[in-house]
């Protein structure tokens, strides 16, 4: 029987969509044209003033900052807030889902608008410990998301296995629950991670002096025209993310 | 059920509980009512909150310019939610009938463009619509636009990027979806007549239907709220409801105007969102137990 | 977990908590400016001589700073408002009196300027940099252009052209293209000014502040307003970039330091103020952002070139017709509703 070639063609199509930009963008790191209309030859300029650009890794290490210490927060909120959904059946779990459900599906905008006002209704100054707890906002419910996920499969019986074999409720725990759940945490906490990482809308609302993240700076030099830095930065980045999931990929196939 | 004795015994539900709600019902709920108690105070002439409450913040909502901005704002996302719709599903349908090998690596190359900085690749953008750029001017060199004129900041370049920024999230609930298809119903479909657009109608497309109801969502709604896009790539033509919500905060310094417009934007997200979140619920409680029809 | 990761893992978290530790150490002073607004290598220069870190963070109008300032980002040490917001601030009681026994350099400052400064005993501001509105543009691209306002009338440049999102000077653009002051508060004059920019609208591509001058040298846009000093920052990148001051008149502004009442740095920011009106710094400073610092002692250590350049020099029957854009207190609100339907009508 024929299948049609047609959404073949299509889905290349997209695909190739989907890496049009990046791969302009990569180009562009190397045009010795500082405004990226034309091309007017290779260099490696722009990666050498990146790497002068002390505002850029202050930035990056405000972005870094913010991130472990959002992804560690909201990771530990989000793997209990799954064990309790998965775990209970009551009202207030009905109201823990709505809470935990609800931050998807509002537009980062009001989330961002929403917190810069309550701080502002609170007079509180807006800093690092502001912008962390605000990432760690939008994080959680994605970690409780994924958590939940890998739940819905756990086999809680070895749990009870641990338990009858004479383990207390926590050991049982140490040794047996999280490890089980240890990867859906780690992807939990990944995900956070790069939420965290790459947000603009959220911190640009709430950020204060000297919590310049990088997605900050970023849109800072795309309005004043630096875009050759820009375009060395995403590259580095791209590199550096297309390594990192090509190394995880070979390290969850030994781990098989 | 599997009961864990002593690790999740019933009185331990509010110690489970605890962290998340409290966390959540301070950070997101309060600050959800925060907004909608400021949208009823009067603005600060000189910015900030002011100090009476008031009607007439919510009264200035109906200024002449915001159903255009409304219906513009609507438009643009629902025509992005379209376009995704429509260029997300073929690729989803390819990529869950490709061997393993083949699937993982079309999975990644959905992945890893939205792995870079948002805002780096609308920036992208820039460069490939740029007036001086390469397609540009191939397209004078053709005809279709005239010389001197520019492809940016204009409501279509706005469409552009935001369906090249939603695309993923279309893609992937979607394909999560396809991917648990039973495609031998096509086959069996195809034997008893039926051509493969009929056969694709008929029978792919509602068997995937909780695939595009969530990628109508994630398209959607962010797309309502959008805010970057619009204001690197759009022009005064091109403003959306996310575009005044910010002037609003940073540049008119009007913070009760800002809350009452994002009052009118969580409005237009709550309809859909309720029920999404009320169909999640039943469907969490459901698989507990029984699992569902198409699976 | 294999080990090694366990160990970069460590060592990563290691590295960011020293980073962490490292800015507790050293005093940071914070400051809140226009972007481009301070040669960097003047930046690292009072680092090293005062053992401290500058972070410095940027805004694209005054309207923006404030309402940042108002929604609760404190811990700014100094800022480089304009005069007129300068005004605003005082009011609002959010400045602190300078202590100008720490301010030796003040000696220097242009008396010149400081007759018709706003806060001309310099109480709670210093001046930094004058600076004035214009239009940049692409010679090659326009030819050489009629130094009016009416520019933007062109339809024939419709798309590729941008002016200034700030409503005091695109307003006031305007009220100075009917030959009003752009300090009116005339309501019909406003209302006419109104509809003028209504009309550029149509040409304009959008309203920006900041990516003007990156636009203007990279093609994007080919004719903008702007202020002189971003315009030839900008004509340094790109040669083909050219200025005129239109005849009708512009808006002239200084801005100047300030220390907010809460900042915390209060005695090195007394000492980053003393230091850029060290008659060099504040020549070189000047050169690299192409805007005039009103010193007088660093006058004779600018280039001439600099000095007599058409955007920094204006013509005298120019200059008469130019003016200082002054606070409006309550009046305020007028520009901003004529502004808010500007930014609405497509």
């Amino acid at each position: 029987m024929r299948r049609s070639r047609a959404p073949m063609w299509l889905a290349g199509a997209v695909l190739a969509f989907l890496w049009l930009p990046i791969a302009v963008l990569v180009a562009h790191s190397f045009n010795a044209s500082r405004f990226g209309g034309q091309w007017t030859g290779f260099t490696l300029v722009w990666y050498e003033r990146l790497f002068t650009a002390a505002d850029v890794w202050r930035a990056l290490a405000n972005t870094l900052v913010v991130a472990f210490g959002s992804t560690a927060i909201a990771t530990v909120l989000g793997t209990t807030a799954a064990l309790a959904l998965d775990r209970y059946r009551s009202r207030l779990q009905d109201v823990h889902h709505l809470l935990v459900h609800a931050p998807l599906v509002v537009p980062e905008i009001l989330l961002g608008i929403s917190l810069l006002l309550f701080f502002v209704a609170l007079r509180l100054p807006l800093g690092m410990t502001t912008l962390v707890a605000a990432h760690v906002t939008f994080c959680v419910s994605y970690v409780t998301l994924v958590v939940l996920g890998r739940l819905q499969d756990f086999d809680w019986t070895l749990l009870d296995a641990a338990q009858d074999l004479g383990a207390d409720g926590w050991t049982a725990a140490r040794r047996v629950l999280l490890p089980l759940l240890a990867p859906g945490i780690a992807a939990g906490a990944l995900l956070a991670f790069t939420l965290s990482v790459d947000d603009f809308v959220i911190t640009f609302f709430v950020s204060g002096p000297g919590t310049t993240t990088l997605p900050l700076r970023i849109y800072s030099m795309i309005k004043h025209g630096s875009p050759p830095i820009i375009n060395a930065l995403s590259t580095l980045l791209l590199a550096l993310t297309v390594t990192t999931v090509w190394f995880s990929q070979r390290l969850l196939k030994e781990a098989r | 059920m599997a009961e864990a004795r002593g690790l999740f015994r019933p009185r331990d539900e509010r110690a489970w509980s605890t962290p998340s709600v409290v966390w959540l019902a301070v950070l997101f709920a309060l600050p959800a009512l925060v907004v909608v108690a400021i949208a009823f105070r009067s603005a600060d002439p000189y910015g900030g909150i002011g100090a009476d409450w008031t009607l007439g913040t919510l009264g200035r909502l109906a200024d002449p310019t915001m159903p255009a901005l409304l219906w513009r704002t609507f438009a643009l996302s629902a025509a992005t939610t379209a376009i995704c719709l429509v260029l997300a599903t073929p690729t989803a349908y390819v990529m869950a009938r490709c061997s393993s090998r083949l699937r993982q690596l079309m999975v990644l190359a959905v992945v890893v463009p939205f792995w870079t900085s948002f805002l780096v690749r609308i920036f992208a953008w820039k460069v490939v619509l740029h007036p001086e750029g390469a397609l540009q001017r191939a397209l004078v060199a053709l005809h279709l636009v005239p010389e001197g004129s520019t492809l940016l900041y204009q409501p279509t370049a706005v469409l552009l990027v935001l369906v090249y920024t939603e695309l993923p999230f279309a893609i992937l609930p979607i394909y999560a979806a396809a991917e648990r298809f039973d495609f031998r119903l096509l086959e069996a479909a195809r034997d008893l007549g039926a051509g493969p657009v009929r056969s694709f109608l008929g029978v792919f497309l509602p068997g995937i239907r909780r695939g595009l109801l969530t990628a109508t969502l994630m398209t959607f709604i962010p797309a309502l709220g959008s805010y970057i896009v619009p204001d690197l790539v759009g022009g005064p033509g091109g403003e959306m409801l996310g575009n005044r919500i910010a002037q609003r905060t940073f540049v008119d310094r009007d913070l009760p105007q800002a809350a009452a417009l994002s009052m009118l934007l969580a409005l237009a997200v709550l309809l859909p969102s309720v029920l999404a979140l009320t169909r999640s619920r039943r469907r969490t409680l459901g698989t507990a137990g029984a699992g569902e029809a198409v699976r | 977990m294999k080990p090694w990761i366990v160990r970069a893992a460590l060592v990563t978290l290691a590295i960011v908590a020293s980073l962490g530790c490292a800015k507790r150490e050293t005093p940071v002073l914070h400051v809140y400016t226009w972007a481009d607004y301070i040669k960097p290598e003047v930046v690292q220069r009072f680092e090293r001589e005062n053992r401290c870190r500058v972070v410095i963070d940027t805004y694209d109008s005054n309207e923006a700073m404030y309402a940042k300032l108002k929604a609760g980002a404190t811990g700014y040490d100094l800022l480089t408002p304009s005069s007129y917001q300068v005004q605003v601030l005082e009011k609002q009681g959010m400045l602190q009196p300078l202590d100008h026994s720490r301010l030796p350099n003040l000696v220097n400052v242009d008396r010149d300027y400081l007759a018709i400064a706003i806060d001309s005993g310099m109480v709670h501001s210093v001046p930094y940099m004058l600076t004035n509105t214009g239009v940049g543009y692409l010679r090659s691209k326009v030819g050489e252009l009629e130094p009016t306002w009416a520019v933007f009338d062109r339809s024939d440049l419709k798309g590729r052209m941008t002016m200034l999102n700030d409503m005091r000077e695109t307003i006031g653009a305007a009220l100075k293209s009917l030959g009003y002051s752009l300090n009116s508060t005339d309501s019909l004059q406003l209302e006419q000014a109104k509809d003028v920019v209504l009309r550029w609208k149509r040409n304009l591509a959008k309203f920006e502040n900041e990516q003007y001058k990156g636009g203007l040298a990279s093609g994007e846009f080919v004719v903008v307003h702007g202020y002189n000093g971003d315009l030839m920052q900008a004509r340094a990148e790109n040669p083909d970039i050219a200025f005129f001051a239109p005849r009708e008149g512009l808006s002239l502004s200084c801005d100047d330091l300030v220390i907010p009442k809460d900042a915390k740095q209060v005695e090195l920011a007394h000492r980053f103020i003393d230091f850029l009106h060290d008659p060099e710094v504040a020549a070189e400073n000047s050169v690299a952002i192409q805007y005039l610092c009103p010193n007088s002692a660093s006058y004779d250590r600018l280039p001439a070139d600099f000095m007599n350049d058409p955007a920094l020099r204006l013509a005298p029957e120019v200059r008469a017709r130019s003016e200082v854009i002054r606070d409006l207190g309550s009046d305020l609100v007028k520009y901003t509703r004529i502004w808010d339907v500007i930014k609405a009508t497509p």
